[in-house]
Formats: C-alpha cells, structure tokens, sequence
C-alpha cells in the first residue's frame, strides 16, 4: 500500500491527440479562429496541439463539437506497457 | 499543407492594464504617504482574489492552470526563504531591527516566483526569455536616457550609450527564439558576472543588507530562471512552433 501511494501514483495520463490534423480538415481553421469558437485563447489551442496541456472534459467535447467529430477522434489514452 | 494563421499581436488585457495602474498609482502616491501602498496591493492581489471568488472571469482554464500552478511555486518558494530566513534571524545576535528590507524581500520572491512560473507555463521557456529580455532591455535604455537627460546631459553619446546598453538584451532576445540552448548558456554566464559585478556576493554575510535580495530576484533572477528553462527545455516540444505561432 506505502509502495503504492507513494512510488504507483499517476500524477498525468499520456494523451494522443489529433487536434491540429482536425482543425485544419476542417477547411484550414486557424488556431485563433478555432480559440474564439470555443472560447478559449489561441495559446491553449496551440498548447494542446504540442501536448503540453490535456484539456478538460468540458473543453474537449466543446472542440469536438465545433470540429464535427466525436471526441475520440480528436483525443486517445495512450497505451502503455503496463496496461497493455 | 499551408497554414494561413491571422496574424495576432499580444495586447493587455483590460484587467491587465487597470491592475497594473493601480500597482503603479499605488507606488506613486507613496511618495505622499506610505499608506497609498494599499491601492498596489489591490492592483497586485485584487485579480487574483476576484477570479477565486469567481466574480472575475477573463482567464480560460490553461490560463488558470498556469496561475494555479505558479501559485504553488511560490507558496513553496517564499515558504522556504521565510523559514531560512527565519532561522537567520534567530541564530544571530542582535537580531534585526528593521524588518522593512525583510517584508520587501518576501514579498518579490513571493511576488516573482508567482510571475516567471506562471509564464513559463503559458509561453513556453522560449517565448518567455525572449519578451523578458526585450522588457529588460527597454527599462535599461529607458534608464540610460532618462540618466542623460537634464543636468546630466552628456550629449549625443550619452544617447548612444543608451543604446549600447540595450543592444546585448535585445540580441539575446533574438538567440533565445532562434538557438535557445546558446542563449541559456550565456544567459546564465551573464548572471554570474552580474552577481559579481553587483557585489551581491555579500548577500551570503548578510542575507539582509539593504536592496540586496531584491536586486538579486527581480535582476539575477528573471536570466537566471530563463537561461536554465532555456537549457532544460525539450526542443521536441516547441517544433513546428514557429510556423503556428501567431504573435
């Protein structure tokens, strides 16, 4: 239990995401155009398509909604040796 | 595939401009009566507060992250100093009488640490050394010209002396977007010739002398925090950045 908590504890999940593929699919959205749909800065926009931000629940299904594709097309649970 | 970005420059935000002119109001009015310093630390802390109690709501949740999380660094950071500091106090005799240099201490480390992490968590280190080092390089040139001006008047080469001085802040700034590691580099070495230059060796003898720490952290620390993020940072990360960047 002591190993667990404190060597076992995921502090993030690795997430693969198709945001920037999507966006421009999408008749070349730019990253501004797709930040002011969902109300959100360019900067987090940009963040999340280098993977350095996991949106949150909310913010993804609001970008899946404006791209018209279901949220598992734009992010995915990487799979990783020890669940795999 | 061709990206057309908008191209769209940075500009401050309402609450932005009116924090910071309340923050420079409130210094201002100091000069009359120290009790105006209140009006800096609602400009300062005011924001913040607000958007806790969820009455302000100009920040996405990325933005919100990199403040939270900027946050806890410097819950830690002047959570540490105010303990060494602490034990400082009390292990030397006489003691310290004047706690104004040690309540302005805490409050940059607090106030600084809170600033650069939150930053760096939203630009990105790159990003983030280059406009500090274009701010650093205005308010050094700003000083060299407003020392050149009045009695002091040297002429013409005062002028250019100004722009000598702002020549290196505003090169580095242009290494630090295009070959970050080189500038890192340098910028650390720049610290510690400035940590010398400065005599702020002496901080170690007397970690209270007056203006000391605060030179140290709003100065050294700024090139000191972005030349390790610099020579840290995952070039992996930031690739392809360029072409998507839009300011």
């Amino acid at each position: 239990m002591v190993y667990y908590t404190v060597v076992c504890m995921r502090e993030s999940y690795e997430i693969r995401n198709h945001l920037r593929r999507h966006r421009l699919l999408t008749g070349e959205m730019t990253q501004q155009e797709l930040a002011d749909r969902v109300g959100v800065t360019r900067q987090t926009i940009l963040s999340i398509e280098k993977r350095k931000y996991n949106p949150s629940v909310g913010l993804a299904l609001r970008l899946a909604k404006v791209l018209g594709v279901p949220v598992e097309a734009l992010f995915q649970l990487e799979e990783d040796e020890e669940d795999g | 595939m061709v990206e057309s970005n908008k191209r769209s420059r940075w500009r401050p935000s309402p609450t932005g401009m009116v924090a910071g002119s309340l923050v420079v109001l409130g210094f201002l009015l100091s000069e009359i009566d120290w009790g105006f310093l209140a009006i800096s630390a609602f400009g300062a802390f005011g924001p913040g507060i607000l958007r806790e109690m969820g009455i302000l709501r100009d920040r996405d949740e990325f933005q919100l992250r990199a403040s939270r999380r900027a946050g806890n660094h410097a819950y830690l950071v002047a959570g540490l100093m105010a303990f060494l500091l602490m034990a400082y106090m009390r292990s030397v005799e006489p003691g310290p009488v004047d706690p104004e240099p040690l309540v302005t201490a805490f409050l940059v480390v607090l106030w600084f640490t809170w600033l650069l992490s939150s930053l760096l968590a939203y630009w990105g280190p790159r990003k983030t050394a280059s406009r500090l080092l274009l701010v650093f390089g205005s308010l050094w040139g700003l000083f060299a010209i407003l020392s050149n001006v009045g009695p002091e008047y040297q002429g013409v080469l005062g002028f250019i002396m100004a722009l000598v001085v702002m020549l290196p802040f505003f090169g580095l700034a242009y290494v630090a977007r295009r070959w970050p590691r080189i500038a890192g580099a340098v910028l650390l070495l720049v610290s510690v010739y400035f940590f010398y230059f400065f005599g702020l060796y002496e901080i170690f003898t007397d970690p209270l002398a007056m203006g000391r720490p605060v030179v140290l952290v709003l100065f050294l620390g700024p090139l000191c925090a972005s030349g390790i993020a610099l020579l840290c940072m995952k070039i992996d990360d930031e690739e392809g950045a360029e072409a998507d960047e839009a300011s």
